[in-house]
């Protein structure tokens, strides 16, 4: 306080100076201090004007700086000039006015900052006034609307933007003015393209708003590319829909998040049913492993092409292919993902297809033929059973190599090779058909048969030739049928000159036995010449033997058949042909064969050229095995009638027959042996061809023989031939004969016998004669008891003929006919005739008196 | 950093004011560098509503806290 106090005086003085300087003139004292009294209430008062003046500049600046004025009391005047309150205050101001310009300093720099932002914004900004003019706008919203204009700010906008000539009463930024508060608007379109708008009201502190900001967003290019997206996605929405794929996606828990349309429509489900069902209600409840490969699926474990089952709503199944992926998003799992199609009509028509294909695979297996077909190189792609047999070669082994190795044909006569049909086919492109018999096919194993064949192509809807097939037969055994029924033929043609010979041949027999007989029962027991006449007897029985055997070749050599039992008649025969041989000779003759229906004499005589042969061929002894059994034969048989056969075998350990001798052992006359006729075994299949029966060999060369015959069984109830009963001496009878035939030896000799016998013979040499003769003794005491009629007589009327007259005559005549031809239809059916009995040339006495008996006393 | 304390209780203003703006002036430098800081002890409470202001105007920064029977007015650099 002190300081301030002192100080007071320098401002004093500094007042004072002025009046020193006022009194230029040097006036009276008094009025020097009156003037100076004056002075000094002048100056006190101007100096307390000045301190007033001061304390109220001091008031003016510390209001000012915001403070109360100065209270008088609390500064005296000198104080105050001491505190020096406007330096306090001016040196404050110098730091405000400081403090501002670096205020205002960084206020320009905010500005030109906000300019630059302003003008390099991503965005039009436009501040326009109430009448909207534009105030301002930046680089960016002069390129999007100003572009080839010139633009003086105060132009108002919407002739410049809007391109209006009045402003729009609707325009929803001038409601902006009225409402105060921002707007946005979003797609506004002004000139084809799109803006997001945003309107903000430059509010003024009293709420008024002179001014809007508004910001320009071109989103042109946006909205272009959400349009491509959206086009693009109802495009891809309707390949979705559309597609006849079945389409689905498919939560990892089995829930379903989206089908399209096929999948609704095959599965039958209604969109609506969707979000009620899951994938398990799809995967067929069978198909166990589906489940388990979606759960595969859902781990990521599998993937790409699948096939299976699926289950509609009304429980029909499906079988679909397809392919499902899984589906990340963020690397987590958050679907399955699938495309499915309806194979149910392919499956089916591959199974019908493979069903057809076994059809014809059984087909083919079953067909009797051996079928083989090929690519178009020629190369072997199906061989059926009988081709393989037929070959030798199987399908497995056979697929894919050229048909030339697996079918080697060879040219029967030559021995070259043929070439392969199949080869010329692929080369003529023309089916071929072959029957000639002179291709053999050579098997694997080197066997050779006989075939014929027809080659086709295959062709294709487009006529493309896409293969080959090869039909063929093995024709051995019909070539060797055929060769059978030629050799039959000619068999057939020698038994007609045979026959002829042995007709006149037997007459003389007839008469040389007939004689022979005579003598030895005329000479006496002791005579000598005995010995010669039996050993006639004997050549006679020897001669008679081969002239049956050439009759049996001659037309109308019918067996007379009956039914009868084999087994005693195999095993007489057989017997009686090893008689002297030192062959042993075994039988297995079952007791319950069936009859058969047979000519007795001729089957012993088939048994005994048989066993004779066996006995031939094997010179050093050996062993001979007959045995018999019942056989069916069924309708397949190539010679044998469909039936029930009794089959005799015939083994012998003989020589064998050579191949090349087989087919030819039948035919008349082959013989291998110096004394033999080569007869008998022709006579031996006239006979068994005659009873409807077969005759076989088998022959291994130097091992043996075996015979087959085929005896037809007879069915019905077997009937006792009265013949059968067999007399073994002739017995004398009584009675007188009409005995016709035009051999008169013949005549004579039965005459005869007739008479050692105890009848009496008249003879006709032909059928008038014995006409006349039997009716003459008819009308006389003396009628012919029995009548033997000769049945052919050259140039004169017959037996046949004969019997027919004689029987309009007598019904009651009895009648035995007579033959050489013991297989003449009328020798084998005489009652049909009307004989009553039968008698074949030559005859001995026993026979002519067992016939006699019968017929007339029926014994 | 300095701290330059004044205790001006009992001072009414506008004597506290001016008291604190003459300190303000004689240390404007060092305040300014920020190697100074002003601390006022006041009890008047209308210089609450003065002294910030001003210093505020000048480019400074002024906290004020309440203490027991006192303001402590302290005035630095704006950072
Ligand atoms: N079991 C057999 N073993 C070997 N060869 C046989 C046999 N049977 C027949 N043959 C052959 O068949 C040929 C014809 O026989 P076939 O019986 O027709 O006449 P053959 O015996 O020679 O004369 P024959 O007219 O006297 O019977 C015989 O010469 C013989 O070569
Ligand atoms: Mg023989």
């Amino acid at each position: 306080m002190n300081s301030e106090r002192d100080k007071k005086p320098s401002i004093n003085s500094r007042a004072g100076k002025p009046s020193s300087e006022l009194s230029p003139d040097y006036l009276s004292l008094k009025d020097t201090i009156e003037q100076l009294a004056r002075e000094n209430i002048e100056l006190s008062s101007k100096y307390s004007a000045a301190i007033q003046y001061l304390r109220n500049k001091i008031d003016q600046l510390l209001t000012v700086m915001g403070t109360t004025p100065l209270k008088p009391e609390e500064l005296d005047n000198t104080t105050l000039i001491e505190t020096d309150p406007i330096g306090i205050i001016s040196n404050s101001f110098v730091q405000i006015l400081k403090h501002l310009h670096k205020t205002n300093e960084k206020l320009k720099n905010a500005n030109q900052e906000i300019t630059a932002i302003f003008d390099s914004a991503g965005a039009g900004i436009l501040v326009i006034n109430k009448e909207m003019k534009i105030l301002a706008f930046n680089t960016k919203l002069g390129e999007y609307f100003f572009k080839d204009k010139t633009i003086f700010l105060g132009q108002p906008c919407y002739e410049t933007i809007c391109n209006f000539q009045n402003p729009l009463a609707e325009c929803p930024f001038r409601k902006v003015f009225q409402s105060g508060k921002t707007l946005r608007l979003t797609g506004w379109v002004i000139n084809n393209r799109y803006y997001d708008i945003v309107c903000a009201p430059i509010n003024h502190n009293n709420g008024e708003v002179p001014s809007l900001i508004l910001l320009y967003l071109d989103i042109t290019e946006h909205i272009r590319m959400e349009q491509a997206l959206r086009q693009s996605e109802e495009k891809y929405r309707d390949l979705f829909e559309n597609a006849n794929d079945m389409i689905q996606s498919i939560a990892p828990d089995g829930s379903i998040q989206y089908v399209n349309r096929a999948w609704r429509e095959v599965l039958e489900y209604a969109q609506e049913d969707i979000p009620n069902i899951s994938v398990f209600d799809v995967i067929h409840p069978d198909c166990s492993e589906c489940g388990q490969a979606f759960k595969s699926v859902v781990f990521g474990e599998k993937s790409g092409r699948v096939e299976t089952i699926f289950i509609t709503k009304s429980g029909r199944t499906i079988n679909v292919e397809g392919n499902i992926g899984t589906v990340f998003s963020e690397g987590k799992l958050v679907g399955t993902r699938g495309i499915f199609r309806d194979i149910t009509e392919r499956k089916k028509a591959e199974e019908l297809l493979s069903s057809e294909k076994e059809r014809l695979a059984v087909t083919l297996r079953s067909i009797g033929d051996g079928v083989i077909a090929t690519d178009t190189d020629g190369n072997v792609v199906l061989m059926n059973k009988i081709s393989e047999a037929l070959t030798g070669w199987s399908q497995e082994q056979a697929n894919g190599r050229p048909i030339t190795e697996v079918l080697h044909l060879i040219e029967e006569t030559s021995r070259t090779i043929k070439e392969n049909p199949v080869s010329t086919l692929l080369k003529s492109r023309q089916t071929i058909t072959l029957s000639a018999h002179n291709t053999l096919l050579a098997a694997r194993d080197e066997t050779e048969r006989l075939i014929s064949y027809s080659v086709s192509p295959i062709i294709d809807r487009q006529s493309n030739i896409i293969g080959t097939v090869l039909v063929f037969q093995d024709v051995t055994e019909k070539r060797n049928t055929e060769e059978k029924l030629l050799k039959a033929e000619k068999i057939e043609s020698v038994g007609v000159l045979a026959g002829g010979l042995a007709h006149d041949f037997n007459n003389l027999l007839s008469a040389i036995m007939g004689n022979v007989e005579l003598a030895t029962m005329e000479l006496d027991p002791n005579d000598k010449a005995h010995e010669s006449l039996s050993r006639a007897e004997k050549a006679i029985a020897m001669a008679t033997e081969l002239a049956y055997q050439l009759l049996t070749f001659s037309k109308g050599g019918a067996p007379i058949k009956k039914a009868a039992s084999i087994i005693e008649l195999t095993r007489d025969s057989a017997d009686f042909a090893l008689r002297g041989s030192n062959i042993r000779c075994s039988f297995d003759l079952p007791d319950d064969l069936w009859k058969v229906e047979i000519d007795p004499g001729q089957i012993s005589q088939v048994i005994n050229n048989i066993v004779l042969n066996a006995v031939h061929a094997m010179p050093e002894g050996g062993q001979i095995h007959i045995s018999a059994g019942n056989i069916v034969i069924g309708y397949d048989h190539p010679e044998l009638k469909q039936g029930r056969y009794v089959k005799v075998t015939i083994k012998d350990t003989g020589s064998g027959i050579p191949k090349e001798y087989l087919q030819r052992i039948f035919e008349p006359y082959f013989t291998t042996k110096h004394t033999g006729s080569g007869l008998g075994l022709a006579s031996t299949y006239s006979i068994m061809k005659r009873h409807d029966g077969l005759i076989e060999v088998a022959s291994d060369f130097g091992k043996g023989t075996t015979f087959s015959v085929y005896l037809p069984a007879c069915l019905g109830k077997i009937e006792l031939n009265p013949l059968d009963v067999e007399k073994p001496s002739p017995e004398k009878g009584r009675g007188k004969i009409l005995l016709m035939d035009d051999d008169e030896m013949i005549r004579l000799t039965a005459g005869e016998m007739l008479k050692q016998i105890g009848y009496k013979g008249v003879g006709a040499a032909e059928g008038n004669e014995a006409i006349e003769k039997y009716k003459t003794a008819k009308n006389s005491d003396e009628p012919f008891d029995a009548v033997i009629l000769d049945l052919t007589i050259p140039g004169g009327m017959g037996g046949k003929e004969t019997i027919r007259n004689l029987l309009e005559f007598d019904a009651g005549v009895k009648a035995i006919v007579s033959s050489g031809y013991s297989d003449d239809a009328i020798m084998a059916n005489y009652r049909q005739y009307g004989f009553s009995g039968v008698l074949t040339k030559p005859y001995r006495v026993k026979d002519l008196s067992s016939v006699l008996r019968k017929v007339i006393f029926h014994k | 950093m300095n701290i330059i304390e004044f205790d001006i209780r009992g001072q009414i203003c506008p004597s506290t004011l001016l008291t604190a703006l003459k300190a303000i002036n004689d240390h404007s430098r060092q305040i300014t560098d920020g190697t100074v800081k002003l601390a006022f002890k006041t009890d008047n409470r209308d210089s609450m509503g003065t002294i910030p202001e001003s210093a505020a105007n000048m480019g400074y920064k002024t906290t004020v806290t309440k203490k027991e029977g006192y303001y402590l007015v302290e005035i630095g650099s704006e950072e």
